[in-house]
C-alpha cells in the first residue's frame, strides 16, 4: 500500500518519536507529522471530493489526528492510522453533504458530454481532471479501488451498499476513464 | 458495441471471476477484437491510477491547523537556522530545557501525590501501558541511533549528554519503582510518561544536531 512508501522514506524511529511526542502536547512534533504526510491526505481528500473542499477538509483531518493520536497504539503504520482517518472523515462529510443519494446510478456514460474531452494526445484532458468529473459515487469506488487498494467488501461497508453495486461502480469509472488516458 | 462480457471486463482485470466464467470469457476474447482492446484499456486505467503522485496543497495549510489545535507557536522551518550556536550551546540549552520543566512536573506531582489517589480505569491503564512500551521502542531506537552519530559530536559534550541521560534514567527508574508499589497511582503514570517523553525529546534534539555535523 501507499503508506508503506511514506513509512519506508523517513526513519521508524524519527515517526514513532514524533507520534510519541505529539501524543503527549507537542505540537512542534505534530507539525513536522503534517509535513510529512499532509501531501498524502490532501490527494486523497482531492480526488474523493471536489477540489475546492480540499483544503478545508484535510485541515479537518489533521484536526482529528491531533484531537484522536491517544487513541493510536501503534499495531498499524501511524500513515496507515492517519490515512484510515483522512477516509472517515471524507466519507463523513459526503454524508452531510448528501451526495450519496441518486449517485450509485450513473449512465453508461458518466462523462459523456464533458467539455474539453478531446481525442488527440495533446488535448486530451489530464486524468486526475477526468476523475473529479465523475459521479461521486463512481469516483469515490474507484479512488478507494484502484489509487487506495481496498477491497471491494470493505468498500461496500465504508459507503453502506452492497459489494455488487461496488463493482459495478468501478466498471462504469474505468470504462468512462480509458478515453481519458494518455495517448 | 456492448456485448455480454463487456461489463465482466473489470473483474478479470481484478481476478475476480470464477474459473468457469474466466474460461468462458477467455474464450471469447480469442475471437473478439473489440473486447481484447477494452481489456487493455482497462488495464491501463488500473495502472494509470496506481501511479497517481500525491501532490500537496497549493497554499501551507498549518498555519489553520496550528490555530485550531490551539498551538500559539506556527513555525516556519526554513526560518529555523538564521541564528548560530555552537554545538555545545545547542546541546546544553536542550539538556537545561528538558530538565528544568521535567524538575518542575516533578515537584508539582509530588505535591500533588500525597493528597489523591486515585485508581486509573482499566481501559486508560492499557492505553498508557501501550504508550510507555511504544515510547520504550522508540527510545531504545533513538539511542542506537546517537551511538552511532556521537563519534561526530565532540568528547566533553558527549559526557555532558551522557550525563543528562544518567539523570533521566535515574528519574525514569525511580518513577518505575514507586508505580511497582503503587499502580493505580495516576500522576506516577503521568510523571513516569512525562520523563520518558524527555529522553525522547533529548535524544530527538542531539541527534538532529549530531546529524547535522557530517
Amino acid at each position: 500500500m501507499r503508506d508503506q512508501v511514506i513509512e519506508d522514506t523517513l526513519p521508524a524511529d524519527s515517526i514513532a518519536a514524533d507520534v510519541a511526542l505529539a501524543a503527549s502536547g507537542d505540537a512542534s512534533a505534530f507539525e513536522r507529522l503534517y509535513r510529512t504526510h499532509v501531501a498524502r491526505v490532501h490527494s486523497l481528500v482531492r480526488r474523493m471530493l471536489d477540489a475546492d473542499e480540499a483544503d478545508d477538509l484535510t485541515q479537518d483531518v489533521f484536526v482529528r489526528a491531533w484531537e484522536k493520536l491517544s487513541t493510536f497504539r501503534g499495531e498499524s503504520a501511524f500513515a496507515t492510522w492517519l490515512h484510515r482517518l483522512a477516509v472517515n472523515v471524507v466519507l463523513g462529510r459526503r454524508k452531510t453533504l448528501g451526495v450519496e443519494r441518486g449517485r450509485f446510478h450513473g449512465g453508461e456514460d458518466p462523462l459523456e458530454g464533458v467539455s474539453g474531452r478531446r481525442e488527440t494526445p495533446e488535448m486530451s484532458m489530464d486524468f486526475e481532471d477526468a476523475l473529479a468529473r465523475l459521479p461521486d459515487g463512481a469516483r469515490q469506488v474507484f479512488v478507494l479501488h484502484d489509487v487506495e487498494g481496498y477491497r471491494h467488501e470493505e468498500i461496500a461497508r465504508m459507503l453502506g451498499v452492497v459489494p455488487g453495486t461496488s463493482k459495478s461502480q468501478l466498471h462504469h469509472a474505468r470504462m468512462a476513464l480509458r478515453r481519458y488516458l494518455d495517448r | 458495441m456492448n456485448d455480454q462480457w463487456t461489463d465482466r471486463l473489470s473483474e478479470y482485470v481484478d481476478g475476480e471471476l470464477a474459473s468457469g466464467e474466466r474460461t468462458a470469457l477467455e474464450a471469447h476474447l480469442a475471437t473478439c477484437a473489440e473486447c481484447r482492446a477494452t481489456l487493455e484499456e482497462l488495464r491501463r486505467v488500473v495502472a494509470r491510477a496506481k501511479a497517481l503522485e500525491d501532490r500537496a496543497p497549493k497554499a501551507d495549510l498549518w498555519a489553520g491547523v496550528a490555530k485550531r489545535i490551539g498551538s500559539g507557536q506556527v513555525v516556519d522551518i526554513r526560518s529555523r537556522r538564521r541564528f548560530s550556536f555552537s554545538v555545545p550551546q545547542l546541546i546544553a540549552a536542550s539538556i537545561a530545557l528538558i530538565l528544568l520543566s521535567g524538575s518542575g512536573m516533578w515537584l508539582a506531582l509530588r505535591s500533588r501525590q500525597t493528597a489523591t489517589r486515585t485508581p486509573r480505569p482499566d481501559a486508560e491503564w492499557q492505553v498508557l501501558n501501550v504508550s510507555t512500551r511504544r515510547t520504550d521502542a522508540a527510545i531504545a531506537d533513538l539511542q542506537e541511533v546517537f551511538e552511532r552519530n556521537k563519534s561526530r559530536l565532540d568528547t566533553s559534550t558527549v559526557r555532558v549528554v551522557q550525563q543528562a541521560f544518567t539523570t533521566i534514567d535515574r528519574a525514569i527508574a525511580e518513577a518505575r519503582a514507586a508505580l511497582e508499589a503503587d499502580p493505580g497511582n495516576a500522576y506516577l503514570n503521568l510523571h513516569l510518561a512525562d520523563t520518558m517523553r524527555r529522553k525522547l525529546e533529548l535524544l530527538r534534539r542531539v541527534n538532529a544536531i549530531a546529524a547535522a555535523q557530517s
